[in-house]
């Protein structure tokens, strides 16, 4: 077993990447560690034999092999080396009435119900595994799970502090069972269409939105020509009036100024945050995350949405997913997936193929990410099991590795942080003393946001 | 709310009889002699001390002072004068709080205060002489408090401050979540931003119209627009608000724009250590940090350093130790919270609302016990939450200038063996516990003979039902009913 300590005070324990210009040598080295290995994955497919990591004020400031140790850096070793790994979907951290809140919408942001509070020694035993980033999601069970969130697993650090990104993805779920009794077919139905009349809804709105804009532009050139012409009319206007009204006086009559008339200025929309987030979504601005298991209703979902030609679609659970591999592989979407995802206590949960799912779909060819599925709050801590096992259902290692790094940061918009190994970047790294998904293999060290927050015995 | 019926009325003249039967020096001059006075926290006690009030206010303290010939005295040789307990946030003495309501900045408790709400009369049993009666916990943007005295039968007489401030809450109201919770937050005051862009942007096309109709019809632009004022504020304005004179903003948004011009104090409830985060980022994103109260739970000790960061004063609700329980072995932890903010120099004052006792003084006396300066322990009960109220002038201790609060406790004050025995309100006579015919009723155990109108054979147990929480007009009924069994020959003193 792990043998886990918290070492923020030992090594490098800073956050701070300007201190890195700024700092005199001698504590520049102070601040120092190389990571060595005998194989360095920077991403899943290019791996350095051989290769180091020097790590300054937590920050990757060079990768490659033969690197020197500058003095006083401390250098850690290990067999192997990756970049941290991410949990597609978790709930860690995650105040606890956010799973049961019917008012969550799809404005409704996660990272609004993270707690800094939570007990360090669960955060430690996710980061024991090798874990160093999820995505958090509030209402796993609800229609709408609003906007969710990627967070670091940073500890002595905010919420805030740690959130990634605060809007990765718009989630919600379809023909989910609730308060443990499955939805009937017709429910399933109708959210199925209400989804897509949703997605509609957005994107009339960015259209209202375009239209409005256009309409306003064109009114205000109008007005400006308008302003310009009455404007130099206005010396003729007065004399004009002026003479109506002696008119108007000799001959007794009331004098009546001339009805103006002009073009109305256009109405802007009403804004609506929901709509606003939906059209963000159907613009392909955010990726769309949908937990769906049954055949049926994957087949009326892709259906349904193939005219929203720049949605950024994700099936969440997928149970019955590999019928339509074809359609999926074809229009790239990936799949979720996640050990248990059960219907609730009915025959067909025979159907059930737990991570052997993600091997079969990678084999068709449709991209897969794991994620350990919402379930307990440090479920996260399994992510590296859930993998192995899906590489003892045949899935390659590589591709496994990419469904907790690369995978799921290029989804959530996030790769330019997390996911793989940069120069540059706050270092999200883990060591092992062998391979990564192996059973006899321990974690020795874990640097998280670029401080060393594992190590093992 | 207030549905006064004239028994209620009959209810609470009675009370206020009680409680301003020795009310003799209305606008008048008075004189205490106390055996020793204690002015306030961290300033000296003078033995055989005489504080004189005139109109309300202390015109004199010490210990040489001369009583004016037309000075009524109260000669209290045996008894310590100590200013009067200020309680900074109290959701108590309403008849119905609009709890759990979206935002609804532009309610008032004032609406919903009832004089003769037993809390009144218990605080003043408990020395309580100023209080900030704020509901809301249970809300997003809850109403408006205010400050009044627990002394009068009518709100105007109670009245010290009609507006204390706006009351917030990052804690999830019943059925929602944190993160709808800071959703509906953030929608308040973006409603209000685009609510008066919306405003602005609207009276200046109405004025370019208006502008283009004089070119076309050729006449000079007569008559100037009715002028407002610019936004004020920290955090966020919304330009050309000078065109809209005050006046025609709609005033259900009126209490929010204040709050965010830095004009109103805002309440803000924290449950929660994690809410503590949420409060801070709302106030600071609307620029009403500067005027900011937390009222914490203990548990939100936690966030002291986060609190002391802002430079927040915090009321601190609920009992002053706080029980912590490991989630992983169940071992438990007592933390004493007000030494933890007073390690990281946070401002706080107590409250009465906890579970342990409703009295600030037996707070205080608690800190003192687990080694708090008496000084910090009696400013927590006085001038910090004097201060909080933006009454740090008026209030919390006695000094010349203050109003004439004062308490005459029967011995040491923070001591549990000592009692309120008077209390004086701006120079009134607010209570005096030899006529304190409930108190009498529960040492002896029997109603006092000439308490008819009281409802005095009600038992003790039956007083506990009739307290505060219950409808007015109810508990009218109930003391009816009593007056009525009594007159019957049913009294229940069998």
């Amino acid at each position: 077993m792990l043998a886990i300590i918290s070492l923020m005070t030992l090594g490098l324990h800073s956050g701070s990447t300007s201190m890195f210009h700024s700092a005199s040598e001698d504590q520049a080295t102070a601040r120092s560690v190389l990571v060595r290995s005998e194989k360095l994955y920077v991403t899943p497919k290019r791996v350095i034999e051989g290769g180091a990591l020097l790590i300054q004020d937590g920050v990757i400031v060079q990768i490659g092999r033969g690197l020197e140790a500058p003095e006083g850096a401390r250098v850690i070793e290990g067999r192997v080396v990756c970049p941290g790994f991410i949990d597609a979907w978790s709930s860690f951290a995650l105040e606890e009435n956010a799973f049961e809140d019917d008012r969550v919408g799809r404005a409704t942001r996660a990272s609004d119900a993270l707690d800094s509070y939570v007990d360090p020694r669960f955060e430690q035993q996710i980061l024991g595994a090798g874990v160093t980033a999820y995505r958090v999601q509030p209402s796993a069970g609800a229609r709408a799970g609003g906007l969710g969130a990627v967070v670091r697993l940073h500890p002595g650090k905010r919420a805030d502090q740690s959130t990634l990104l605060a809007d990765c993805c718009l989630a919600g779920g379809i023909g989910l069972a609730r308060d443990g009794r499955a939805v009937d077919v017709f429910d399933r139905v109708g959210e199925i269409d209400r989804w897509i009349g949703a997605l509609s809804d957005g994107q009339a709105y960015l259209e209202e939105q375009n239209e409005y804009r256009h309409e306003l532009e064109e009114w205000q050139k109008k007005i400006a020509e308008k302003d310009k012409e009455l404007d130099e009319a206005f010396k003729k206007a007065k004399k004009d009036r002026e003479k109506a009204q002696t008119e108007a006086k000799d001959k007794g009559t009331e004098f009546k100024e001339k009805e103006y008339k002009e073009d109305k200025k256009p109405k802007a929309p009403r804004f609506d945050e929901d709509k606003a987030e939906l059209a963000r979504v159907a613009s392909g601005e955010l990726p769309l995350v949908l937990e769906v298991h049954r055949a049926l209703e994957i087949r009326s979902l892709l259906e349904g949405t193939k005219r929203f030609t720049r949605l950024r679609l994700a099936i969440a659970g997928g149970t019955d997913a590999l019928e339509c591999a074809e359609e999926l592989k074809a229009r790239r979407i990936p799949v979720i997936v996640w050990p248990q995802p059960t219907v609730g206590g009915r025959p067909e949960e025979a159907r059930v193929k737990g991570m052997g799912l993600a091997a079969a779909l990678e084999s068709a060819g449709v991209e897969v990410i794991l994620g350990s599925g919402a379930a307990a709050g440090i479920g996260s801590r399994d992510l590296p099991l859930l993998a192995a096992l899906a590489v003892g259902h045949g899935m390659q290692s590589e591709a496994a590795l990419a469904a907790i790094t690369t995978r799921p940061a290029r989804m959530f918009d996030v790769s330019d942080k997390v996911g793989s190994l940069e120069v540059g970047r706050q270092a999200d790294v883990v060591v092992f003393s062998g391979e990564p998904f192996a059973a006899t293999t321990q974690v020795r060290f874990v640097i998280s946001g670029g401080d060393l927050v594992v190590e093992g015995r | 709310m207030n549905v006064f019926t004239a028994s209620t009325r009959a209810a609470a003249i009675a009370i206020g009889a009680l409680l301003l039967s020795a009310n003799a020096a209305a606008d008048g001059k008075l004189a205490i002699k106390a055996g020793k006075v204690v002015q306030g926290p961290g300033m000296p006690e003078i033995d055989k001390g005489v504080i004189l009030i005139e109109n309300g206010r202390i015109a004199a303290i010490g210990a040489d002072v001369k009583v004016p010939w037309d000075a009524t005295v109260i000669d209290a040789p045996k008894l310590v004068a100590f200013p009067g307990f200020v309680e900074a946030h109290s959701a108590r003495g309403m008849d119905r709080p609009n709890e759990n309501i979206d935002p609804a900045a532009f309610l008032s408790v004032r609406d919903s205060i009832d004089p003769v709400n037993f809390y009144f009369e218990d605080s003043l049993r408990w020395g309580i002489t100023t209080i900030n009666i704020q509901q809301g916990n249970n809300c997003v943007i809850a109403g408006q408090g205010m400050v009044v005295r627990p002394m009068g039968i009518t709100i105007d007489e109670m009245t010290v401050k009609t507006v204390s401030g706006v009351k917030l809450s990052a804690t999830p109201k019943a059925g929602m979540s944190a993160a709808t919770q800071a959703q509906a937050l953030r929608k308040a005051f973006g409603d209000l931003q685009r609510y008066l862009e919306q405003l602005v942007q609207e009276k200046k096309d109405g004025n370019d119209r208006a502008r283009r109709e004089a070119l076309f019809q050729g006449r000079d632009l007569e008559g100037e627009n009715a002028k407002g004022r610019a936004m004020e504020g920290s955090a966020w304005k919304v330009a050309g608000l000078e065109l809209i004179p005050r006046g025609e903003i709609d005033e259900k948004q009126v209490p929010l724009l204040a709050l965010v011009e830095g004009k109103l104090p805002a309440f803000f409830y924290c449950g929660r250590p994690m809410d503590v985060h949420r409060a801070l980022e709302v106030a600071r994103d609307n620029g009403f940090l500067a005027r900011t109260t937390l009222v914490i739970s203990p548990a939100c000790y936690k966030a002291a350093d986060v609190i002391a960061e802002a430079g927040v004063p915090v009321v601190l609700e609920g009992p002053v130790v706080f029980t912590e329980t490991d989630p992983l072995t169940g071992a438990e932890t007592e933390i004493f919270v007000p030494g933890e903010l007073k390690k990281k120099n946070v401002r706080f004052a107590l409250s009465s609302a906890n579970t342990t006792t409703e009295s600030l003084w037996f707070q205080a006396a608690q800190c003192v016990g687990r080694g708090m300066t008496k000084t910090d322990a009696v400013a927590s009960v006085t001038t910090i939450p004097a201060e909080i109220l933006g009454l740090g002038k008026q209030v919390g201790s006695l000094e010349v200038g203050k109003a004439g609060n004062v308490l005459l406790f029967s011995g040491e004050p923070l001591s549990v063996t000592s009692w309120v025995e008077k209390v004086v309100i701006e120079g009134k006579e607010a209570y005096d516990r030899s006529k304190d015919v409930r108190v009498k009723h529960l040492m002896a155990g029997k109603a006092p003979a000439n308490t008819q109108a009281m409802g005095g054979s009600a038992s003790a147990e039956k007083k506990v039902v009739c307290c505060e929480g219950e409808d007015p007009a109810e508990h009218a009924k109930h003391l009816e009913a009593e007056a009525k069994k009594k007159d019957k020959g049913e009294g229940e003193d069998k």
